[in-house]
């Protein structure tokens, strides 16, 4: 026999872009505490199409904590409670029978809401199109061995590179700050041969488009590094700092 | 300047790494402050010593007080603007605001503008106190012992006979103890911005930030304690 839980969920209802929003209250009823935080809102979802009103509209992809799609505030913590775990990684048993949950969207005025729990979060991309990729010439893969790389250097720009750009870190930074990610992008090719060439231009321009999406400035809050889902490290942030300064300096 | 390099002033790291460039050259002058404070505990002929020294010169004194009004004015103005933009960011308010970090000290980080501007408001009492104020005047002058005629003992006598206010006494430990939660978090905080990021040094950096803070702030705050105890200098 499964548990079920009862749960008492207030989630962000707005219609558009342009339109106010508003909190609703909703009950989710025997929720089976195996289920995911994105499941649970399918049961929820499912009942309010039997009664003839909207469902509660959430981004969702792959479900399997990769993609990036999700996200939402639970009770103010970007992904819900746990640590390193995606929304839909997050399992209705880490909650208790008759919690309160406030659902909200991403707040930034950088990623304005669409619907309900979704924002547009293409500010990101525009980020990565303004330097987070190496020009070159693709071909077949090339031979391993013809570029070797420090060990020491791949497992971190491996790190780095494990964000998935869900945007966590710039809903939780109390500055709606950015810099994780950039960071993150920035470290992941400029700790690689191929990467470095166009470091300096990398940075201008990254930096240059996050700053004109209007994200805010960090300050050293440290939040970001506690709401990724991939658990990045603040180090991308100083990283960039210092890629930034290299930039400036060589003009 | 190129358009880039104006470009890179107006972004948001640059102007960061302003802040904590300015931030590490107030620090800097702090330490100095405060070696010169100890020389109390040594009495009236090394203090007023060490004061009559640093105005030798009076070209150099100017030249580094300029320098640390314009560090502190940059440091300062950039910081407002930045606390400002970073209100503007968030657009619609959270209706819960919560917190996966798992840092216990998350009160410094929190009020850096508060403290920051409460030592801003301190530095026009302070200056009125000693810089600016009379220092071979009645305010100087020291009965040492009893039966003894007053002395007048310069900056010495007026340092002393001001803490013996214990309400000047009161707010200096006061706002001390604010600019040591300042640091405690400012020194951290000026090597992520300035791009330290080894991680071996990085857990080291933040532990020191925490210790030179609670320094700080028992440091500046000994001499008002010491007068207090004291009440009469040994002379």
């Amino acid at each position: 026999m499964a548990n079920t839980i009862n749960l008492t969920l207030k989630v962000w209802r707005q219609k558009s872009s342009d339109s106010p929003g508003a909190f609703e209250i909703y009950q989710a009823h025997d929720i089976d505490t195996d289920l995911s935080f994105l499941e649970m809102l399918d049961v929820v979802n499912i009942n309010l199409e039997k009664n003839g009103k909207e469902p509660i509209a959430f981004d969702h992809d792959c479900r399997e904590g990769i993609c990036g799609c999700c996200g939402a505030m639970i009770n103010g913590q970007a992904h819900g409670p746990e640590h390193g775990t995606t929304l839909c990684q997050l399992h209705v048993r880490k909650f208790r029978d008759g919690d309160t949950l406030v659902i909200e969207p991403w707040r930034s005025r950088a990623f304005p809401v669409v619907r309900d729990l979704i924002v547009d979060r293409s500010a990101f991309d525009r980020i990565i199109q303004a330097g987070g990729y190496v020009t070159v010439r693709t071909g077949s893969a090339p031979e391993a061995h013809s570029l070797p790389v420090p060990k020491i250097d791949a497992d971190e720009a491996f790190d780095s590179a494990a964000c998935i750009g869900c945007g966590a870190c710039v809903a939780a930074c109390p500055n709606a700050s950015a810099v994780l990610f950039v960071g993150a992008k920035i470290s992941h090719l400029a700790l690689l041969p191929q990467g470095r060439v166009e470091r300096e231009r990398r940075a201008r321009a990254m930096v240059e488009r996050m700053d004109l999406e209007g994200f805010g400035n960090c300050s050293n809050h440290y939040e970001c590094e506690a709401a990724c889902p991939k658990e990045i490290s603040v180090r991308n942030i100083a990283r960039l700092n210092r890629e930034f300064f290299r930039a400036f300096v060589k003009g | 300047m190129s358009s880039e390099s104006r470009c890179a002033l107006r972004s948001s790291i640059l102007r960061k790494q302003i802040v904590a460039v300015t931030g590490l050259i107030l620090t800097g002058f702090l330490a100095g402050h405060l070696a010169g404070n100890f020389l109390i505990f040594l009495g009236p002929e090394a203090f007023n010593g060490y004061s009559e020294k640093l105005h030798a010169i009076p070209e150099l004194l100017w030249l580094v007080r300029l320098g640390l009004i314009a560090a502190f004015l940059i440091h300062v103005i950039t910081t407002i603007l930045l606390t400002l933009e970073n209100r503007q960011a968030r657009g619609e308010r959270y209706a819960v605001n919560g917190s996966k970090s798992e840092e216990s000290l998350k009160f410094a980080k929190k009020t850096m503008i508060y403290t920051g501007l409460l030592v801003l408001f301190f530095l026009v009492l302070h200056l009125s106190d000693f810089t600016l104020s009379d220092k071979e005047g009645p305010a100087s002058m020291i009965a040492a012992g009893e039966g003894n005629p007053p002395r007048n003992l310069g900056l010495y006598g007026l340092v002393w006979n001001s803490f013996l206010e214990p309400w000047r006494a009161g707010v200096y430990i006061a706002v001390m103890l604010v600019l040591g939660l300042h640091l405690s978090h400012g020194i951290q905080s000026l090597c992520q911005t300035l791009g330290f990021y080894r991680n071996d040094l990085v857990p080291g950096i933040r532990k020191l930030s925490l210790v030179l803070g609670l320094l700080a702030a028992i440091g500046f705050s000994s001499v008002p304690l010491f007068i207090n105890i004291v009440r009469t200098p040994p002379l």
